[in-house]
């Protein structure tokens, strides 16, 4: 049996009303001056989202188009190269990793090689420039070219 | 009486203070179109720079100022034309502007909210010019209980953004107010929901919040698009770039209500422009959205948020020139400016530093002539970026994702985070969620927890002082009626209109 | 009609590009090159860590003292946490880099809410360039006319008088207020006390008749002296301060022994070498004896306090030690 996209969603809900019932459940407070105290917001909401959510699951809507296969394959690469572009931001260097993630993100949106390398190191460097240089913000020149400078 | 302001046009037209309103203005403008870049970080970036060119004290407040205004002009940019909200006040603004630039509107609908923008400020500088004074009396009036009502009247005239699924309204403003207690419980300083991440004891940044939830979720959805090549995947077309008088006409009184709603909320401490523009936003819909294309691309739910953040970015400076209260982040950065120069605002520095609050509020005015005349003919320039094909749109959104969010917060963790919320926001567009209740529930959800409680804590428990006052009975009926009037109004609409169909 | 827009908008595009490149080589002027001096900010722009930092990079400049402009960058998150956990973690060792912290940042290392594996020795204490004092401030129509009354009628009844200000439980504005309260044997959770985002919020609520007394911070509160809106009670200084506050008598002198300054100073990474750190600490040091910056320090609202290299992380391990004890006394830890 396939269940419609919101009853997933109802159950998620469900899940996560629980789990913050529970953790505001859990806070310790030493002493409040208000009579509600940090727990009652939370915990409210959470009654509030598990009654909506057991009304999304009663009566759920259109399951909408969700990707899968190739479409799927891409947008987890696509997260897992902004994954990596923060990973190696500050290490590598704004230049050095921007280029390289701007060539990879024209490449999935259909560039062509050529386009795509050039497209990514201009992106790159114009960014740095106007960043660093018209807007004086600082941005990470990475580790690797420290020693390459000389400087500590 | 105006004796301050005369002297301070006087300051504010010489000719070097003149091109530092300019600068200011270009500046700002860009600061603001760069997702994340707001004004508290562009006027963040530019203050040493006013400080080691050594300008005198009125000169920098003018430079800075500009910045000021011209980030909340430039803020909408990127909100019409990619859907990503250049800062907090321009989250209201993607309802209607985004839709316009897929009409292949972009350019009037820039046109137009520089107008509305013109407008909104001008509104409000006037009010700032006649009334600052007075006004500060009043805000202080302005209390916890007050807050939680206005706050309640808020949600209320959310209602009006219910739209076609209720249902995911409710639950996207749940969601939005849960991520707002997120941190240091600012009653009882107890971690909630922190999970021994001292990045999250401060609660999750407005800026990582959006720039998450619009920005990254954006990114995925046009590769969607673009891999089933449908019809969001393709270029808008650029149709006209000017805005015409009869838009601007038809809007003007969306644009005249939000002005004052804008400079009002500005004028409160403690509420910024998110507030003002979700507030004009849900009352214009209201008042005028008569065929329910409110989200749709209506030209009123462009101008309302735009007039009225505008409007509260001048209204701010109420409580910090007349009080030496901050009224939002960015005055409190000014405030800070101004200390270094020795000058400490406050109920005396009418009197006693009248050259600096005269060229202050005159360069207010001269800065938005110049922001309205530097904003209507790059509309057309700007609505180009339309043009732009994604390959290369879509890095650089990236790219700006990730300076904003790492200029603000010199931290991986912050990336992560908002690559996270990122994803969190594209599931729930997937799910069919709109993403300004989202926003809406996160902003307002903080300011009503935390105002009840405070109310709480002055009366020693005592519910009744959430009534106690004119300001917060009104306000309380306000709230009520909004809820109430639509629906009798519904009825009576039901009874009579097939009657007068028939007759 | 097309062909001419497009020129249009070519030449506004040029001229755009000729703009940014001018503000280019402004900001470009001004801005460093390799490794300039650097102050973190533990938060966002605009409050007192930011103001912090550019009371060291321009005065420092002003006296040149360095030879680049020092650069100030911010890194919100936890109260300080996050920026003691990058220093402590992974620039632990640059000579570079100061960050700003404040007697909260003690208070916090008190309390264990930088984590508990951070210790207050974990970073280089390496000067302070000011200090403010805690204030008690009412309205200018307050039914008290000195500290005395209203410690009277606190202890008649702790739940009559209404005390904001700017901190949660345990934040520093809190701790004034529960130190006032100890000292009259009041316990401090029987107190009235509201929380407001800021002490700009919470004098707000004060002018605006919502909460009785304010615990601030004596310099930022003159504009509002001077104009006669507000009366100080008492300030939590070890004596009178002069000038514009020589009329406002201590806590101490009217019998009840509180004392709460708020130095600004910086720390270093745990990892610098003595050479560096004592440099910085020189330079610190020589910096608080030129004229110009004590104008500058007054302007910032701040009164002089001198203490630099080890005698300052001295100075701010005894405090940590102190507030441990405090907090169990006033009731927030066992």
């Amino acid at each position: 049996m396939k269940l419609a996209a919101d009853r997933i969603l109802s159950l998620l809900l469900l899940g996560l009303a629980a789990f913050v019932a529970v953790q505001a459940w859990q806070l310790e407070v030493p002493f409040s001056y208000d009579p509600v105290g940090p727990k009652a917001f939370p915990l409210i909401l959470a009654g509030l989202l598990a009654v909506l959510a057991v009304v999304l699951f009663v009566r759920p809507g259109a399951s909408g188009e969700w990707p899968t296969g190739a479409l799927l394959l891409r947008l987890l690469f696509t997260m897992a190269v902004l994954g990596l572009y923060a990973a190696l931001f500050i290490n590598l260097g704004f230049l050095v990793t921007t280029a390289l993630v701007s060539i990879v993100i024209a490449w999935l949106f259909g560039a062509g090689p050529l386009k795509a390398v050039v497209g990514g190191l201009l992106l790159a460097v114009g960014s740095y420039l106007l960043f660093t240089y018209g807007l004086g913000i600082s941005l990470p020149t990475g580790s690797w070219i420290e020693p390459l400078l000389g400087s500590n | 009486m105006f004796d301050f302001l005369i002297q301070g046009f006087g300051v504010a037209l010489t000719p070097l203070n003149l091109g530092l309103a300019f600068l200011g203005a270009l500046l700002g403008t860009l600061f603001g179109a760069l997702p994340g870049i707001g004004p508290i970080n562009g006027i963040a970036i530019l203050m040493p720079l006013a400080y080691t060119l050594g300008l005198p004290a009125e000169s920098a407040l003018i430079l800075l100022a500009g910045i000021y205004t011209g980030s909340e002009y430039g803020g909408r940019m990127s909100s019409i034309l990619l859907n990503v909200p250049g800062d907090a006040g321009a989250v209201m603004t993607t309802l209607d502007g985004h839709p316009l630039a897929k009409k292949g509107l972009a350019g009037p609908a820039l046109g137009l909210s520089a107008v509305s923008s013109f407008i909104g400020a001008t509104v409000a500088i006037i009010g700032l010019t006649l009334f600052a004074p007075l006004l500060a009396i009043v805000a202080v009036k302005f209390g916890p209980a007050e807050f939680f009502a206005l706050m309640i009247f808020a949600f209320a005239s959310m209602s009006a953004m219910m739209g076609k699924d209720p249902l995911k309204t409710l639950i996207g403003a749940v969601l939005g107010v849960l991520i707002s207690t997120v941190g240091v419980d600012s009653g009882t300083g107890v971690l909630r929901f922190t999970f021994d991440m001292p990045e999250l004891y401060d609660g999750i940044d407005f800026v990582v919040m959006i720039i998450g939830l619009f920005a990254v979720s954006e990114i995925l959805l046009m590769l969607e698009h673009a891999f089933r090549h449908d019809q969001d995947g393709e270029m808008a077309p650029i149709g006209r770039v000017m805005v015409k008088m009869s838009e601007v006409l038809y809007c003007k009184w969306a644009i005249l209500r939000s002005s004052v709603i804008g400079f009002v909320i500005g004028v409160l401490p403690g509420t910024g422009a998110s507030v003002a523009s979700a507030v004009a936003y849900t009352t214009e819909k209201r008042i005028s959205d008569h065929d329910n294309s409110f989200g749709t691309g209506n030209m009123r739910g462009l101008a309302a948020p735009e007039a009225a953040n505008n409007a509260s970015a001048a209204g701010s400076f109420v409580p910090m020139l007349t009080l030496g209260i901050p009224g939002s982040g960015t005055t409190a950065i000014l405030l800070g400016a101004l200390m270094l120069y020795n000058i400490n605002p406050g109920p005396m520095m009418f009197r006693e530093q009248p050259v600096v609050v005269g060229g202050l509020i005159a360069s207010l005015y001269i800065g938005n002539v110049m922001l309205l005349l530097l904003n209507l003919p790059l509309a057309g320039v700007f609505a180009r970026v339309l043009q732009v094909p994604r390959w290369l749109l879509v890095p650089s959104v990236a790219i700006l994702a990730f300076v904003g969010v790492y200029q603000l917060h010199s931290d991986l963790m912050a990336i992560y985070l908002m690559l996270v919320i990122g994803v969190f926001g594209y599931l729930l567009r997937k799910f069919g969620f709109s993403l300004a209740p989202v926003v809406l529930g996160f902003v307002l959800g903080g300011l009503m927890e935390e105002n009840l409680r405070r109310a709480l804590s002055i009366s020693g428990g005592d519910a009744g002082i959430l009534f106690q006052s004119k300001l917060s009975i009104g306000l309380w009926i306000a709230a009520a009626l909004v809820v109430l009037v639509p629906m009798f109004a519904g009825k009576l609409k039901a009874k009579f209109l097939p009657a007068a169909k028939a007759s | 009609m097309p062909q001419n827009h497009m020129s249009k908008a070519k030449g506004l595009q040029r001229w755009l590009v000729a703009a940014v490149t001018g503000s280019a080589l402004l900001a470009g002027a001004v801005q460093a090159q390799a490794k300039p001096p650097e102050c973190i900010a533990p938060a966002k722009p605009g409050g007192g860590y930011d103001l912090t930092c550019r009371l060291a990079a321009n005065g420092l400049q002003e006296a040149k003292l360095i030879d680049e402009p020092m650069m100030v960058s911010y890194m919100p998150g936890g109260i300080g946490a996050v920026a003691y956990n990058h220093v402590t973690g992974v620039r632990d060792d640059d000579p570079n880099l100061i960050v700003a912290a404040s007697t909260g940042a003690a208070l916090n290392l008190a309390l264990g809410k930088f984590g508990i594996k951070h210790k207050v020795d974990d970073v280089r204490w390496v000067g302070a360039l000011g200090v403010d004092y805690g204030a008690v401030v009412v309205r200018k129509d307050a039914p008290w006319n000195n500290l005395d009354e209203l410690m009277k009628a606190l202890k008649k009844d702790p739940s009559s008088v209404v005390i904001g200000a700017g901190g949660t439980v345990g934040s520093q504005d809190w701790m004034k207020a529960a130190l006032m309260a100890k000292a009259d044997d009041v316990d401090p959770r029987k107190l009235r006390y509201v929380s407001f985002e800021g002490g700009g919020e919470a004098l707000a609520a004060l002018l605006g008749e919502h909460i009785q007394v304010f615990t601030g911070d004596l310099a930022e509160l003159k504009p509002q002296l001077d104009s006669g809106e507000i009366r100080i009670l008492a300030a939590l200084s070890e004596e009178r301060m002069g000038g514009p506050y020589a009329d406002i008598p201590t806590a101490k002198e009217q019998g009840y022994d509180v004392e709460w300054p708020i130095w600004r100073g910086y720390y270093m990474g745990p990892d610098v070498s003595d050479e560096e750190y004592q440099a910085w600490a020189d330079r610190l040091k020589a910096l608080s004896e030129t004229e110009s910056f004590a104008k500058l320090r007054e302007g910032r609202g701040l009164f002089p306090m001198a203490k630099f290299g080890e005698d300052f992380h001295q100075y701010v391990k005894d405090q940590v030690a102190d507030f441990q004890q405090l907090s169990k006394e006033v009731g927030l830890t066992q």
